[in-house]
C-alpha cells in the first residue's frame, strides 16, 4: 500500500496481516485527504499510545505519536495556536475512554475544528490483549472475549455513540475500519464539519479478538441514511423513523442501543460549528 | 489588610518610595487571618525588617495563626482595634484605635476601617500629605480612597488627635513613581516581552496570577490563551502551539508539575521548546499551599522518566522574575527543549514598588534555528550536528512535513530500535545544553572576591543571605554565589568553589536538596555546612544573621 499515494511515508507499518488500521490508512491517504483538496503541510495528526496511534508515522503530513491518552490536548494547542491546519487526533478505545478520558469531554464542548478519530478494537493490543473500557463481557465458556469472571465486572461497557450523544458533540459518526468507502466519506465529513467531530472507527483486531467478535459487528451492523427509515433491533419494541443528523432526540434513542445488539453506522449527529 | 497594604504602598510609590509587600494568609477562602508586611525604602526594594516600626492589628483573636510570621518588639507601635486576649503582652507602645467606630461614624459603614487606617498610617510615616491628596484626586487605583476623603482624613487627625508617634522618613532619593508588581506578573511579563503569545495553565495557588496576567496580556496582542482542563493538558496545548512555531507557557506549582511531567519527557525527547514556571509552595502533596518552600528542586532538575535533560533557572528576586522568564523562552527556543523556571510563592505574591527602569533591560530575542530549505531529499528534523541543534520546520511551513514522536528516532524522526540510535538521541539532547555551561552571566557573585569562605543560596532564600551579609557588614569578609542557572550548572559554580576552604549552603527544604544537587555536579570543600529546614515560614534576617554570623566567624 506504501507509496501509492502523495500522503504516504516509506515506512512499512507495523500493524498484523488483516489490522483494521489498514482500513483506516487507506481512507486518509487515498481517499479523504485526495479528495478534500488538503494539501499535506497543512495537515497535522497527533496521536496517542497504541497500534492505531503508529498512524502518524506512516502519512506525509505533519505528524506526532506522542504520549497516552493525550493527543486532544497537543491538538487542541496547535489548532488554536495555527487555526488553518487540519487537525487530528487518531488514538484507541484505551486512548480516548480510559487514560486520556478526562480531555475529551472538554475537547467537546470547546468545539474547536479538531477530527477526532477513536479506531476502536475492543482491546489493549499493543501490550498483547488487556482489557479496554470497550471489552464486551460475556458469560465465560462462551469463547467470549471477555470472560466475566475478569474482575470488576465491567458491564456496561464505554460505548462510543452514548458518550458523545451525553455530551453533545457537533458532530457524532461511526464506521468500519474494514469498509473503506464508507470510513472515507464519513471522515471526509467529519474534517469538512466546522466543530469537533467525533468519529469511531469499529475495527478488528486479528491477533486478539475473538473471530466472531467482529464478525457479529458486521453483521448485526445498521447503516444510517439521511432521510431513510432506521434499522431497529426487534428487541427494542419501537416503530422505526426516518433517519435525520439532526435530531438528537433520535440519536440519544439510538444511543442507547448497546453496540453488541446493533451497532449503528453513519453519521448519527450533526450540530452546529463554533458558535 | 491586604487592601490597605496595598493602598499604603501605593501612595508611598507614588512618592518615589521602593518596598516590599509579602502577603501572609492561610488556606481559608477568604477572610480568615490575613496579613501583609510593607517595607519603605528610599533606594531599592528592600526586605522588610523583622521588627515593625508600626503594626496595625484589626482581629487580635486571630493573629496566632501568623504570629510566628510576623514580629513584634518592645518599641513597636501597635494601633489594634477590638479586644486583645488576655495573655497576650503588647509593649507599652499600644494604642487602641476605634477604626471600626470611626469607620462608621464618618461612612456609616464600618468597612471603611482600612481608609481610616491609611490615613493614620500615611501621617504616621510620614509620607507628604500634599502629595498624598493630589494622588488621591488623580490616580485611579486610589479612587476607593478619594470617595471615602473624610474617613482618610479622620485617620490623618487621629496622629494628632492621639498624640501617635510620627516616625522619620526620608524623601525617595529618586522621587519618580514606582511600579508596583508582584513576582507572578513579572514572570509573565518577561515572558510576553521573550515573545511568548499562548499560555495554557490550570488554577494553582501560589502559581495563578501568572495565569491572570497572561490573559490579561495576551487579549490585547492577539496572543492564545486558554484555562485547560488540567495540567497535563495544559502542558500538551503547550507542545501543540509550540510545534507550530509560537512560543508558549504554562505556570503551576509542585503538585501541577508532577503531572506536567510526563510531558516534558516527550518535549525532551522530540525537541519541542516548552517553558513551565513552577512557583513552589510547601509540600508534598498539598502541603503548606500558601507559604514559600523550595522543595521542587530535585524534581525539576532530574525528575521524570528515562534521562531527560531540560534546562532549569531560578528566579531569586523581582528583577529576576522578569528578565529569567524572557531567558526561560529564549533558552526553549534555541535549544529545542523544555525549561522549567522555578519561583516560589514569596516571590510570587510579594508586591514590590521598583523603578521600571529595573524591568526593562531584557535579553534580546533569541531564535528557534530553522530550515533553510536546500535539503535534498526528505526533511531531516533531527539533522545530526556539532552543537546538537537541528533545524526545526514549524507545523503548516510549505515543504517541511516531517513525522515525530516519543519515540526513539532517526534523523528524519522515524522511529528506530537499535542502541546506536538510541545512544545517539541521548548524546544529541545531552550535548545541545552543553554550552549553557559557560553562561557565567547567569551566576551572580557578590563580597570579598578573595575570600575563602563562601556562601551558596539560591531562589528568594538567595535575597535574605545578600541583605543579611550587608546587614552584618560581612561583605569583605564572606563572598556569596547565586546560581540563577541551575540546570545545566555553570562552570562558574566550580570555579566559586575551587578557592574556597569553607562553604555555607543555605537552602529552605527540609533534606538539603541543594546541598545533595550540588554534590552530585561539583568537588565541594572538605568544610561544607548546610543551613537547611523546612519552608511554610520565610528566612528571617535575625534568623539568617545567626546562621552567617556563625559561619563568618569559624572562617
Amino acid at each position: 500500500m506504501q507509496g501509492n499515494s502523495k500522503f504516504t511515508t516509506d515506512l512499512k507499518p507495523v500493524w498484523c496481516r488483516g489490522c483494521g488500521n489498514f482500513g483506516l490508512y487507506a481512507a486518509l491517504t487515498r481517499n479523504v485527504f485526495p479528495s478534500l483538496g488538503l494539501e499535506k503541510d497543512k495537515i497535522f495528526v497527533v496521536s496517542g499510545i497504541g497500534c492505531a496511534s503508529r498512524i502518524p508515522g506512516y502519512m506525509d503530513t505533519y505528524g506526532l505519536n506522542g504520549l497516552h491518552g493525550r493527543s486532544l490536548a497537543i491538538a487542541q494547542g496547535a489548532k488554536l495556536a495555527r487555526p488553518e491546519l487540519t487537525v487530528l487526533a487518531v488514538g484507541g478505545d484505551g486512548d480516548f475512554f480510559s487514560i486520556g478520558a478526562g480531555h475529551l469531554p472538554h475537547a467537546v464542548r470547546r468545539n474547536f475544528d479538531i477530527t477526532c478519530i477513536m479506531v476502536n478494537n475492543f482491546v489493549y493490543a499493543l501490550t498483547k490483549g488487556q482489557t479496554s473500557p470497550t471489552t464486551p463481557s460475556a458469560p465465560p465458556g462462551d469463547s467470549t472475549f471477555l470472560p466475566s469472571r475478569s474482575y470488576p465486572p465491567v458491564n456496561p461497557l464505554l460505548d462510543m455513540l452514548s458518550y458523545s450523544v451525553s455530551t453533545e458533540a457537533s458532530f457524532i459518526a461511526q464506521s468500519l475500519s474494514t469498509d473503506i468507502p464508507h470510513l472515507s466519506r464519513i471522515l471526509t465529513e467529519a474534517i469538512a464539519h466546522p466543530g469537533f467531530s467525533l468519529v469511531g472507527v469499529l475495527s478488528p483486531c486479528v491477533t486478539f479478538n475473538p473471530p466472531h467478535l467482529f464478525a457479529s459487528i458486521k453483521d448485526n451492523a445498521s447503516y444510517l441514511v439521511e432521510g431513510e427509515p432506521v434499522k431497529l433491533p426487534e428487541t427494542t419494541g419501537r416503530n422505526s423513523w426516518l433517519h435525520d443528523p439532526g435530531d438528537m432526540a433520535h440519536a440519544m434513542a439510538l444511543a442507547r442501543i448497546p453496540i453488541t445488539e446493533m451497532p449503528f453506522l453513519g453519521v448519527l449527529y450533526r450540530g452546529a460549528g463554533p458558535q | 489588610m491586604v487592601l490597605l497594604g496595598s493602598l499604603l504602598q501605593r501612595l508611598a510609590a507614588l512618592q518615589g518610595y521602593c518596598g516590599q509587600m509579602p502577603r501572609y494568609y492561610g488556606a481559608q477562602i477568604r477572610g480568615g487571618a490575613t496579613a501583609i508586611r510593607l517595607s519603605f525604602d528610599i533606594e531599592r526594594p528592600s526586605l522588610p525588617h523583622d521588627i515593625p516600626d508600626i503594626l496595625v492589628c484589626f482581629d487580635f483573636s486571630q493573629y496566632h495563626e501568623i504570629e510566628d510570621e510576623l514580629g513584634l518588639g518592645a518599641k513597636s507601635a501597635v494601633l489594634y482595634d477590638g479586644l486583645v486576649p488576655s495573655h497576650f503582652l503588647l509593649p507599652d507602645t499600644s494604642l487602641p484605635v476605634n477604626f471600626d467606630e470611626i469607620s462608621q461614624s464618618i461612612t456609616g459603614s464600618p468597612r471603611n476601617k482600612n481608609i481610616v487606617a491609611l490615613g493614620t498610617l500615611a501621617r504616621m510615616l510620614p509620607l507628604s500629605m500634599d502629595d498624598a491628596r493630589a494622588a488621591i484626586d488623580e490616580d485611579g487605583e486610589l479612587r476607593v480612597v478619594q470617595r471615602n476623603l473624610p474617613a482618610f482624613l479622620a485617620g490623618v487627625e487621629l496622629v494628632d488627635g492621639l498624640s501617635l508617634p510620627v516616625l522619620e522618613l526620608s524623601p525617595a532619593a529618586d522621587q519618580r513613581p514606582r511600579v508596583l508588581l508582584h513576582g507572578n506578573s513579572a514572570v509573565a511579563e518577561g515572558a510576553v516581552r521573550a515573545g511568548c503569545r499562548a499560555f495554557f495553565g490550570y488554577p494553582i495557588t501560589p502559581a495563578s496570577e501568572i495565569m491572570q496576567a497572561m490573559e490579561e496580556a495576551l487579549g490585547p496582542l492577539g496572543g492564545v490563551y486558554l484555562q485547560a482542563e488540567d495540567e497535563i493538558a495544559s502542558a500538551g496545548m503547550v507542545l501543540g502551539a509550540s510545534l507550530t512555531g509560537m512560543r508558549a507557557l504554562t505556570a503551576t506549582s509542585g503538585p501541577g508539575l508532577d503531572l506536567m511531567t510526563e510531558m516534558l519527557g516527550l518535549a525532551s525527547a522530540a525537541e519541542i521548546p516548552m517553558v513551565i514556571v513552577d512557583v513552589q509552595r510547601g509540600g508534598p502533596s498539598t502541603g503548606i499551599p500558601s507559604k514559600s518552600e523550595q522543595s521542587d528542586l530535585g524534581h525539576a532538575v532530574c525528575g521524570g522518566h528515562g534521562d531527560a535533560p531540560r534546562a532549569v533557572l531560578a528566579a531569586w528576586d523581582i528583577e529576576s522574575c522578569c528578565r529569567l522568564a524572557s531567558e526561560s523562552v529564549n533558552i526553549a527556543e534555541e535549544f529545542q527543549t523544555p525549561v522549567i523556571l522555578l519561583s516560589d510563592q514569596w516571590l510570587g505574591q510579594t508586591v514590590i514598588a521598583v523603578h521600571e527602569d529595573m524591568l526593562k533591560a531584557g535579553p534580546a530575542l533569541r531564535q528557534r534555528k530553522r530550515p533553510l530549505g536546500d535539503h535534498q531529499g526528505p526533511y531531516q528534523r533531527y539533522a545530526w550536528s556539532d552543537d546538537g541543534i537541528s533545524p526545526m520546520a514549524n507545523v503548516g511551513d510549505k515543504g517541511f512535513t516531517y513525522q515525530t514522536s516519543g519515540l526513539t528516532h532517526d534523523e528524519e524522526g522515524r522511529p528506530a530500535f537499535d542502541f546506536q540510535a538510541h545512544q545517539r538521541c541521548h548524546e544529541k539532547r545531552h550535548r545541545k545544553l552543553e554550552t549553557l555551561k559557560d553562561r557565567h552571566d547567569l551566576v551572580k557573585v557578590m563580597g570579598a572576591e578573595d575570600s575563602r569562605a563562601g556562601i551558596i543560596a539560591w531562589g528568594s532564600t538567595a535575597q535574605v543571605v545578600i541583605e543579611v551579609m550587608y546587614d552584618l557588614d560581612l561583605q569583605k569578609q564572606v563572598k556569596i554565589c547565586l546560581p540563577e542557572l541551575l540546570c545545566p550548572l555553570p562552570n562558574k559554580v566550580q570555579e566559586f568553589m575551587d578557592n574556597l576552604d569553607t562553604l555555607l549552603v543555605v537552602e529552605l527544604d527540609f533534606s538539603g536538596q541543594f546541598h545533595a544537587y550540588l554534590r552530585s555536579c561539583l568537588e565541594l570543600p572538605a568544610r561544607t555546612r548546610i543551613y537547611a529546614r523546612a519552608g511554610g515560614r520565610p528566612f528571617s534576617r535575625t534568623e539568617l544573621a545567626g546562621v552567617l554570623t556563625e559561619f563568618a566567624d569559624a572562617g
